[in-house]
């Protein structure tokens, strides 16, 4: 069973909201969250993270955990600089952040270690997106600036010295001003990846050319994208409080059409997500409304209220969950087996140690509660018995037989030997009587 | 008298018991009656399977139960009889009752069953195939057992008797039979009641253990043992802890064994540091292997086929525990199990040129005869590694990369070879895309060679110097040209195939020709985008060339498989058609920047494939025109209820529509709203587009006889060409013939129409007909065009490309 959430967040102190987005009810809201946008995001289906505005002016960061069953933090960690952007892979093993200067973090949730830090952009990095097998990253900076990485790449140490390359894939700079929001499809190694900015544009990349194949100009500022995946258009949230269409395949230079907009028309559009299970999508509002959308008749379905309309929302996401037997017994499962709380997130790349130890650890199968299966055998023995038994009358037989004759052949010949032998000795022994008797 | 009753059919439930009474009589040996013959068992238990004879109905309720209740009674006597093949066949039929009789029989009589059965495997009196049955019965017993939800702790108790005895049977016999049944019913036992093992876990480990290390195993067997090993840590509390010391254990074991293999072929270092990683010196090791007995120092140690076979078991014990599911978490040393499989792939029997020759050069045969052997066990262990932690190896993919790429160079072996085309496409399928650009160059390049027939001579299919090949940007231009040189480049290279002389190298079995194949198959679906420009025109050939030969059978004259053919059955031969039609077809659909330069040779091979009359290679052939279809007819369909304007441009009901509007009022002039238009077309539902049509008809009308502006009606399909000539969409061209009628109509008489129509407000059904209409419209366009160029367009070209090949 699957169970389908909306989660969002926003940059006042709000919380985290969740809702179940067939039925529309709210679930758990989880406390004590301002994030920065694309500053949430749920690890797999472990827990939710989020990066945290308040200690921005400090000198560090810091990034909370919540369990899916918890209002409260469970897990909080504090990165070297303030987290701008949060993301993490689709199995939830690793944690991605974008920092203020530009560095871009990764952590493998298990332990915690901070595995790689590099500087990816020379300003914030805005945004953050794996592609669609998690083996590519595409950051967005405040800069315009879109990277496209490779995390294996980043990992080959050895490579890096040797070869004087650059250490992305791809580089794109066309856009003039910030890139707010990065979607890529389901291309595969020929995916399409769309970036919105505050330029007014949305740009169509390549990403097995790595070049612009074509920018769409909107009538707003772009703050969010969503990907109609089966649909090859977009979804732009604008500045203006509109919802724009873009098509991935435009041929205009201009977006054309819009799908809607939010009630109050001063309150820009601040994030957007797509689900594909049932073709919704999802509108976050400066004015704290989240609306859902049926795109296909351009209504709105329903709408939630968030921070009771005080605080804009800032993300959203929708996350599928497995259900096994209720929420609760697959969180425990879960905690069950991972035995205490996922460490938080270091602070410094670790040297050399790591040789040491070199474990990674897996979790098991969330629905380890099947039943186990095993095979009866006693049929497929039986008829391998009577094969045996078949076989056996053949060949294994017949040389067995061939000895036999041979041992019984030797053994006449020793019974004759031995015959002979005492019908000898007998004889003398006859004899021997014969003349004693006679002596 | 029974015999004249009559039934209703074959299904007729009062037949069950008539029928298990017949066998009874007939086939089932009593006290008195000797067992016939052995054959009629088997005849029996699929009597008994087929008709469920054993599942007594409820309807004919006494009857089937006394029928069943008869038949138990009689096996009961016969398990309990002095005479060994009696008891032996009680045994096994019993085993068969326990999982076909029904629920309420089984659950009342179980314990009877169980401890008739367990009493064989106790009594040191019982003959071995006896007591071999009773192992398999009662792990029949156990499976049926451990289905009933209410009785857990029972069964519990009753999978814990079990084990001791058939340890203790373990321990003491001699007999491959009768320790696989052992083996088989452990396993049983630890998979559904791992809690049976609470008290007797180091007694097992240290059994299976030294059986592991005994001299006098089978391979099957070792195999058998090590993968309960494997399945052991289950047991108990099932814990990480469990699977983690267990894991350590056998790497210990392994190390140490190869620390006396490989002495005098790498630096004693390297052993010392593995051992090191795995126990480190503050810590306490752990016991060995099989406890404080396991024995490591025995006369073995002297046969370098023994250790080898011991370490192989071991490693298999590994890939075993890293492929199977546990409950708990598990903390995989991938540090270590990297670094083994690195040392093991880097001793190839040759010595180290900075080492004293250790080594006599018996010593170095004898090792180098069992090398093949330990490497294939590593590379075993390696793509278990990678398949249990998939993208959690991030970042060990480099050294990963670095390892599959250096021993590629080194590996001539085709079974290593295949190996090591399985690990590719593992790291393939668990990393992505990010691990295809790593590994393309390596693929596409050992493949060539595996899947070359001739790789020696020149003019080879790899180092193609066909000049229009190598040009990328040869588009549309040049495709006619290009087109009929590769159909005559084929057409001389297989003339070559048919009366080539094999040549020594090219000796690649076929199943690693497979594995080539389903290697290069992997790289175009994970990333044949990224070899545009580099490695996609060398593989396109390569695959449409292997495929055209297979299909044709020339294989089989070009030498390798020629031998194959006698001894190995056509399976094989079917098999590789197969992957070499699956590459092919991944190389015509994987993304690419040019059209499919074999496109032509891909569709009339699988229409030829359809027709064949091995039914596999038809149906993928069938499945493969299928996915064709939407290359030679791109789908550019509207999208059903996509959303749309409600009117010409937003500013209506847009708030900031005055910002819209201006933007377009100043930017918009005939051409560029044509475009939007067109853009409309493509991607609205009709009736949405054509609204907007009303609003521009004039404007539209206008721009269809201007011909500078065809160009953009076009489909993304082709529009990433680099030539600016005019393009169509194939789906245009192909409406051509269903639309005929409509040719001699104006272009504007055809809008008015379709504009009409929609003011109808027709339904679904004529949106057909609409798009048919606006595409021969379009088509319309194009086709004027090229008439009046003399050029013909290159479209058409393409479109029938196999025709112009000829004229020209």
């Amino acid at each position: 069973m699957e169970e389908t959430t909306v989660i969002a967040s926003s940059s006042f102190d709000c919380g985290i909201g969740s809702w179940d987005l067939k039925t529309g009810n709210e679930q758990l809201r989880f406390k004590q969250c301002a994030s920065p946008s694309h500053g949430l995001t749920a690890v797999g289906e472990k827990f939710l993270a989020a990066s945290q505005l308040r200690n921005a002016s400090g000198s560090s960061g810091s990034v909370f955990f919540w369990f899916w069953n918890k209002p409260q933090v469970e897990v909080r960690s504090f990165p070297v600089e303030s987290i701008t952007a949060l993301t993490a892979n689709s199995e939830g093993t690793y944690i991605v952040g974008g920092g203020a200067s530009g560095d871009i973090f990764i952590w493998e949730v298990a332990t915690g270690k901070l595995l790689k830090k590099w500087h990816a952009h020379y300003v914030s990095v805005t945004c953050l997106v794996f592609s669609g097998d998690d083996s590519l990253l595409v950051s967005g900076s405040q800069d315009g600036s879109v990277r496209v990485w490779s995390l294996i790449r980043l990992f080959d140490d050895q490579q890096r010295q040797h070869q004087e390359r650059t250490l992305y894939e791809h580089k794109f700079d066309e856009h003039t001003m910030a890139v707010n929001d990065i979607v890529i499809d389901y291309g595969g190694c020929n995916a399409l990846i769309v970036s919105a900015s505050k330029d007014q544009t949305c740009k169509v990349w390549s990403l097995s050319q790595g070049k612009l194949l074509r920018s769409i100009i909107f009538p707003s500022k772009i703050n969010a994208l969503a990907l109609d995946p089966g649909g090859s258009v977009f979804y732009a949230g604008g500045g203006d409080g509109n919802i724009y269409i873009g098509a991935l395949n435009s041929k205009s230079d201009y977006a054309t059409q819009f799908l809607g907009s939010v009630s109050d028309p001063s309150k820009a559009i601040t994030c957007l997500a797509y689900c594909a299970d049932g073709n919704l999508l999802i509108s976050g509002s400066e004015g704290g409304v989240i609306c859902v959308w049926n795109p296909r008749s351009r209504q709105p379905v329903r709408s939630f209220t968030f921070g009771h309309g005080k605080g804009p929302v800032n993300n959203i996401q929708v996350v599928r969950k497995t259900i096994v037997g209720n929420a609760n017994k697959a969180q425990s499962s879960w905690k069950r087996n991972v035995s205490s709380l996922p460490p938080p997130l270091e602070k410094y790349e670790r040297k050399g140690d790591d040789t040491v130890d070199g474990i990674v650890i897996v979790d098991p199968p969330l629905s380890s509660d099947v039943p186990v299966y095993s095979s009866y055998r006693s049929a497929d023995f039986i008829n391998e018995q009577v094969k045996e038994l078949e076989q056996q009358g053949s060949a294994a037989t017949e040389i067995e037989m061939e000895r036999l004759k041979l041992e019984y052949k030797k053994s006449i010949l020793m019974n004759d030997q031995w015959q002979k032998n005492y019908e000898n000795l007998l004889q003398v022994v006859m004899e021997e009587e014969l003349n004693g008797g006679s002596n | 008298m029974a015999s004249f009753e009559r039934f209703d059919d074959m299904c007729d439930l009062r037949l069950k018991p008539k029928i298990l009474r017949n066998l009874l009589s007939e086939y089932v040996p009593n006290e008195k009656q000797p067992l016939v013959n052995f054959q009629s068992l088997s005849k029996v238990v699929s009597t008994i399977s087929t008709h469920k004879l054993l599942s007594e109905d409820h309807k004919l309720q006494s009857k089937s139960k006394s029928a069943v209740d008869e038949w138990v009674e009689r096996l009961l006597a016969l398990v309990s009889s002095d005479m060994p093949d009696k008891s032996w066949v009680g045994i096994v039929l019993m085993g068969v009752t326990c999982q076909q009789c029904s629920s309420d029989r089984f659950f009342s009589s179980y314990s009877v069953w169980f401890n008739s059965l367990l009493s064989h495997v106790k009594n040191p009196e019982s003959s071995r195939i006896v007591r071999v049955a009773s192992c398999t019965s009662i792990s029949d017993l156990l499976t049926r057992l451990s289905r009933f939800a209410n009785t857990k702790k029972e069964a519990v108790s009753h999978a814990a008797k079990v084990i001791l005895p058939v340890v203790k049977l373990l321990k003491e016999d001699s007999s491959e039979a009768l320790w696989e049944g052992t083996v088989n019913l452990l396993s049983t036992v630890v998979i559904l009641f791992p809690a049976a093992f609470h008290t007797s876990y180091d007694q097992v480990e240290e059994a299976i253990a030294s059986k592991i290390f005994s001299a006098k195993t089978s391979s099957s067997l070792l195999k058998k043992l090590a993968h309960f090993l494997a399945l052991l840590p289950k047991a108990n509390k099932g814990d990480t802890t469990s699977w983690s010391l267990m894991m350590q254990k056998l790497l210990i074991s392994i190390n140490v064994h190869l620390n006396n293999f490989f002495q005098g072929l790498e630096k004693e270092e390297i052993g010392k540091k593995a051992i090191q990683r795995l126990a480190p010196p503050g810590k306490d090791a752990p016991l060995p292997l099989g406890g404080q007995n396991g024995s490591l120092d025995d006369a073995a140690w002297n046969s370098e086929q023994l250790i080898v076979s011991r370490v192989s078991a071991l490693m298999y014990c590994s890939t075993m525990m890293l492929t199977s599911s546990y409950k708990c978490k598990r903390n995989i040393p991938v540090a270590s199990l990297l670094s083994l499989v690195e040392r093991v792939l880097a001793v190839n029997g040759s010595l180290p040129k900075d080492m004293l020759p250790f080594m006599t050069g018996i010593q170095q045969e004898l090792v180098c005869a069992e090398l093949p052997t330990l490497h294939s066990s590593a590379l075993g262990l390696l793509r278990a590694t990678i398949k249990s932690i998939r993208s959690q190896l991030l970042p060990y993919a480099a050294s990963v990369v670095t390892l599959v790429k250096s021993y590629f160079k080194k590996c001539l072996l085709p079974e290593l070879r295949i190996k090591l085309y399985t690990i590719t496409k593992t790291l393939l399928k668990s990393m992505g895309l990010g691990m295809a650009m790593q590994l393309a160059e390596e693929i596409v390049s050992n493949a060539s060679v595996d899947l070359d027939p001739k790789t020696v001579e020149g003019s080879d299919v790899v180092s193609s110097t066909n000049p229009s090949l190598a040009n990328r940007a040869a588009l549309k231009p040049c495709s006619k040209k290009r087109k009929h040189s590769t159909n005559s480049g084929v057409e001389a290279e297989n003339a070559a195939f048919e009366v080539g002389v094999p040549h020594n190298h090219s000796s690649s079995p076929i199943s690693l020709k497979l594995a080539a194949l389903e290697a290069l198959e992997t790289l175009l679906t994970t990333g044949g985008a990224l070899g545009s420009g580099s490695w996609r025109e060398r593989v396109d050939k390569l695959l449409m060339m292997t495929a055209t030969n297979a299909c044709q059978g020339r294989w089989a004259n070009a030498g390798e498989t020629y031998h194959y053919l006698p001894n190995k059955s056509t399976e094989d031969l079917v098999e590789f058609k197969l992957a070499a039609l699956g590459a092919f077809l991944a190389s015509l659909v994987s993304p690419s920047r040019d059209r499919p330069a074999f496109l032509a040779e891909g569709l009339e091979l699988f229409q030829t494939g359809k027709s064949q009359g091995e039914m596999k290679v038809a149906g993928f052939c069938a499945h493969a025109l299928m996915s064709l279809e939407v290359v030679i007819h791109p789908r550019a369909l509207p999208l059903d209820g996509l959303p749309s304007l409600s009117d010409q441009f937003p500013q209506n009901n847009s708030p900031d529509g005055n910002v819209l509007s201006k933007k377009w009022s100043v930017n918009v002039d005939v051409p560029s709203n044509n475009e939007i238009q067109r853009n409309v077309d493509l991607t609205l539902p009709l009736p949405e587009a054509k609204r907007l049509k009303r609003g521009n008809d004039l404007a539209t009308v206008d721009s269809l006889s201007d011909p500078d502006h065809t160009d953009n009606v076009g489909s993304e399909n082709v529009e990433q060409a680099d030539v600016p000539t005019k393009k169509v969409p194939e789906s245009t061209k192909e409406s051509l013939g269903h639309v005929s009628e409509k040719d001699d109509m104006a272009p504007e008489e055809v809008y008015r129409e379709v504009v009409s129509e929609t003011r109808e407000g027709e339904g679904l059904a004529v949106k057909d007909s609409l798009m048919e209409e606006a595409a021969t419209d379009k088509k319309r366009e194009s086709l004027g065009e090229s008439d009046d160029d003399s050029i013909p367009s290159l479209e058409a070209d393409d479109y029938l490309s196999s025709d112009s090949d000829i004229e020209s």
